[in-house]
């Protein structure tokens, strides 16, 4: 019978209860001793709380991961200002999505991400030689992306400077496909593009080709690398656009929006992305990697003409092709259930949710054992694989600064570059008004990091 | 003894019992308004909890981030004094911004006010199925501002929208509304948009106008327009005041804008083009894009004031046209 609130306890409770504390102690104290899971069973029975987007695990995976681990999930919604107000109060989740080439190197500087690298060293699920070169989007040595220590992993991922185009709309206007294997110019591609574009009355029937990126920050700095150059100064506390690559890739992008081929600040998709719009025939080239051949091959007739070519380069310039996004999970320093947390880790990126994801032609598995199971029944599916596999010799990691977001890279570079897509102001102009306003950001961040 | 000393007399032992009487019932009195007090404050005692706990903490809290550097998650914030202030007053994308949004108030505010009284005006009517007219004009103030900023976007697609579906087909050509110069046209759209909030409040406003007043006014002959300006329009007056108020404190606040950018997310604020980048769109860009919380703080802070500055003039400025129709008693 159990004893009623407030009454004497009894011997054999008093023993228990002792006994529960000694156990619990020694697990306490060699939890102290040895932090690190040895990788497959740890934290079973626990409950650990994920912060992210509906996408990323759906309820299916939820229980899926309580079968397979005994780990419970509680889903969070990303939201950057809840994770702001969970980290400071201390209580922070277990695991946080996150854009490996914006957010890895901007929180691991202010010291919120654990160091993953002894989890990894103890893995058997997550081996170090099985991990994509994408995954060193997710290290920082304290000054540079891609080196250092992990804080993170991809979940899966593309070069995202590829681009689709449909073969359909090429043959209506005579145009040459682009090479197979070999890059287009940047400076061919826009001419493309503006022979492929069909206009009436200020109204767009076929656009020439999108070009925005994934995010304004990566899209500037992969094209800045394709000139050459680099965006930012050595230890990353400066940006210029006035050196010849980074005014080169600048040039390049304000004249591409001025055209008006494809969407742009100034003439927004509503739909917020080209999905849609290539979806309904209404776009000749779109700038998105291989992930989204998981929407195209939803449409046998669209993946019949559709096509992936390899990223174009600046004439005279280096091949690049980075992946904008790296897109994954990273744990907070704080995090309440690490040993469970790295468990979901180890079974997210290696296992069963790992292995659907390789699978379902959405993204490149972000380890290379997966990699054979990426889609190649079908011919369409056979031909963006050899394009892909080819690309991926161009691989290359752009850093970005630790000293500012993506978002408020894309917030000033919204409000200031307008006005030279509507011609008001010259490249020149906008160059130095960009360098004012980011580096500004960037000085804020720096003195904010110490 | 006389009659009065011995009524006096005769009536003391009464008298005593009345005053009795009164002390006690004073007491009841008073222990009774000490308990009507006492419930008062039990009753209003939730809301001033949730006051307290819920906006009064809150604004000093952002109060206190205004005055340092903090950014949510940087280990390096501190005090800066009057630092946020002081920047702000010397950041010209602030005072674009302001100035864009008490544009937006000037023009919209009247705007949405007279659609909402001609609406009410109209319904008010006795006219067939007047009933559902009412409800039809009510129905986009009904839809939350999300699902309007999705149709606007669609309906104002430079490429596949509506609107200029109707312009390339009379022979026109379409127009980039979404973007600069046109964005802000189509904000104050989606305000006339929703004036069925205001013609709602304006209709119960007219069928408070007694109809005596009108009749009289009929037998004096006076035109429609003379017993709406001279007649409806000063009993509305205080409708019309509180529209005021509330629509200006509403408008500098929008976030439209937001919605009617690309992404309808924080992430849309980032592509809010210029001519709509209004204060309460800078004030997001600040906190969520730039995680500047400190001078975010500042610039609410400094928007409250102007709120309540601008508020008082207008009480200030229209105190002789407001004409309170109110029962003198009823005021006691």
């Amino acid at each position: 019978m159990r004893p009623h609130a407030g009454a004497p306890m009894s011997r054999r409770r008093f023993l228990s209860l002792s006994a529960a504390g000694a156990v619990g102690g020694a697990a306490a104290l060699s939890g102290c001793a040895m932090q690190v899971s040895s990788g497959v069973g740890g934290g079973s029975g626990e409950t650990i709380t994920m912060m992210v987007k509906a996408d990323d695990i759906t309820p299916d995976l939820v229980q899926q991961a309580l079968k397979d681990t005994g780990i419970a999930i509680k889903r969070v919604d990303f939201d950057i200002t809840k994770l702001i107000a969970m980290l400071t109060s201390g209580n922070p989740p277990d695991l946080v999505r996150g854009v490996g080439a914006v957010d890895a190197a901007y929180f691991a500087a202010r010291e919120v991400m654990e160091d993953l690298d002894p989890y990894f060293a103890k893995s058997a699920v997550l081996k170090r030689d099985d991990l994509d070169p994408v995954n060193d989007l997710w290290r920082f040595d304290g000054r540079t992306q891609g080196k250092g220590p992990r804080y993170g992993m991809a979940k899966d991922f593309s070069q995202d400077s590829m681009y689709w185009y449909n073969t359909s709309a090429f043959d209506r206007h005579g145009v040459a496909y682009p090479a197979e294997l070999e890059p287009t110019t940047y400076e061919e591609w826009l001419e493309t593009a503006q022979r492929l574009v069909q206009r009436s009355k200020g109204q767009t029937s076929l656009f020439g080709g999108t070009y925005n990126g994934l995010l304004k920050a990566t899209l500037m700095s992969t094209l800045t690398a394709s000139a050459g150059g680099s965006l930012f100064s050595d230890d990353f506390s400066r940006i210029d656009f006035t050196t010849p690559e980074a005014r080169k890739a600048l040039g390049w992008y304000i004249e591409y929006c001025k055209l008006k081929v494809g969407a742009s600040p100034i003439m927004p998709d509503p739909n917020g992305w080209d999905g849609p719009t290539y979806q309904a025939g209404r776009l000749a080239m779109c700038n998105s990697g291989y992930w989204m051949g998981g929407m195209i091959a939803t449409d046998e007739k669209l993946a019949e003409v559709s096509r992936l070519a390899p990223t174009p380069v600046f004439e005279g310039g280096p091949r690049v092709s980075a992946c904008q996004a790296g897109t994954g999970l990273w744990m907070p320093k704080k995090a309440p259930h690490k040993d469970a947390a790295w468990r979901i880790f180890e079974w997210y990126f290696g296992e069963a949710p790992a292995k659907a994801r390789a699978s379902g032609g959405w993204g490149i598995p972000t380890l290379k054992s997966l990699r054979p199971l990426m889609p190649a029944k079908a011919e369409h599916q056979k031909r963006v694989l050899k394009v892909q596999e080819n690309e991926l010799k161009h691989f290359s990691v752009v850093a970005f600064s630790p000293y500012t977001t993506g978002d408020s890279f894309e917030a000033l570079f919204n409000q200031v570059a307008p006005a030279a897509m509507t011609g008001e102001i010259s490249v020149d102009t906008l160059a130095g008004r960009l360098n004012s306003v980011l580096n500004e950001q960037l000085k804020r961040g720096k003195e904010q990091v110490g | 003894m006389t009659v009065d000393q011995m009524s006096t007399v005769a009536d003391r032992p009464r008298a005593t019992a009345s005053a009795g009487r009164t002390r006690s019932a004073g007491r009841a009195g008073a222990t009774m308004t000490a308990r009507r007090h006492r419930a008062f404050y039990m009753f209003v005692a939730p809301w001033i909890v949730g006051f307290l706990l819920l906006t009064i903490v809150p604004m000093a809290y952002a109060l206190w981030l205004s005055f340092t550097t903090f950014d949510g998650i940087s280990p390096n914030w501190h005090y800066v004094g009057l630092g946020n202030y002081r920047e702000l007053m010397n950041d010209s994308v602030t005072w674009d911004s302001l100035g864009r949004a008490g544009l937006f108030a000037v023009v919209s505010v009247p705007l949405s006010i007279v659609a909402g009284l001609g609406l009410a005006v109209l319904v008010n009517r006795p006219i067939r199925a007047r009933g559902l007219f009412r409800t039809l004009l009510y129905l986009p103030a009904v839809v939350p501002p999300v699902g309007a900023g999705i149709a606007f976007k669609n309906l104002f697609d430079q490429n596949a929208g509506a609107t200029n579906g109707v312009l390339t087909f009379f022979g026109f050509d379409a127009i980039g509304w979404l973007a600069d110069p046109y964005a802000r046209y189509v904000l104050i759209m989606t305000v006339l948009w929703g004036a069925g909030n205001i013609m709602i409040i304006s209709l119960a406003g007219l069928q408070d106008v007694p109809r005596e007043l009108h009749e009289a006014a009929r037998i004096d002959g006076a035109s429609a327009w003379r017993t709406f300006r001279s007649i409806t329009v000063p009993l509305l007056s205080p409708v019309l005041l509180f529209q005021t108020v509330t629509g200006v404190i509403a408008s500098v606040q929008t976030i439209m804008p937001m919605l009617l950018a690309p992404l309808a997310t924080t992430g849309g604020l980032t592509t809010v083009p210029q001519s709509n980048y209004t204060y309460m769109i800078h004030v997001f860009s600040q906190y969520f894009a730039l995680g500047r919380y400190g001078y975010a703080s500042a610039l609410l802070w400094v928007l409250f004031v102007l709120i309540l500055i601008a508020t008082g003039l207008i009480f200030r400025f229209t105190s002789g046209v407001v004409f309170y129709n109110v029962d003198p008693e009823a005021k006691k």
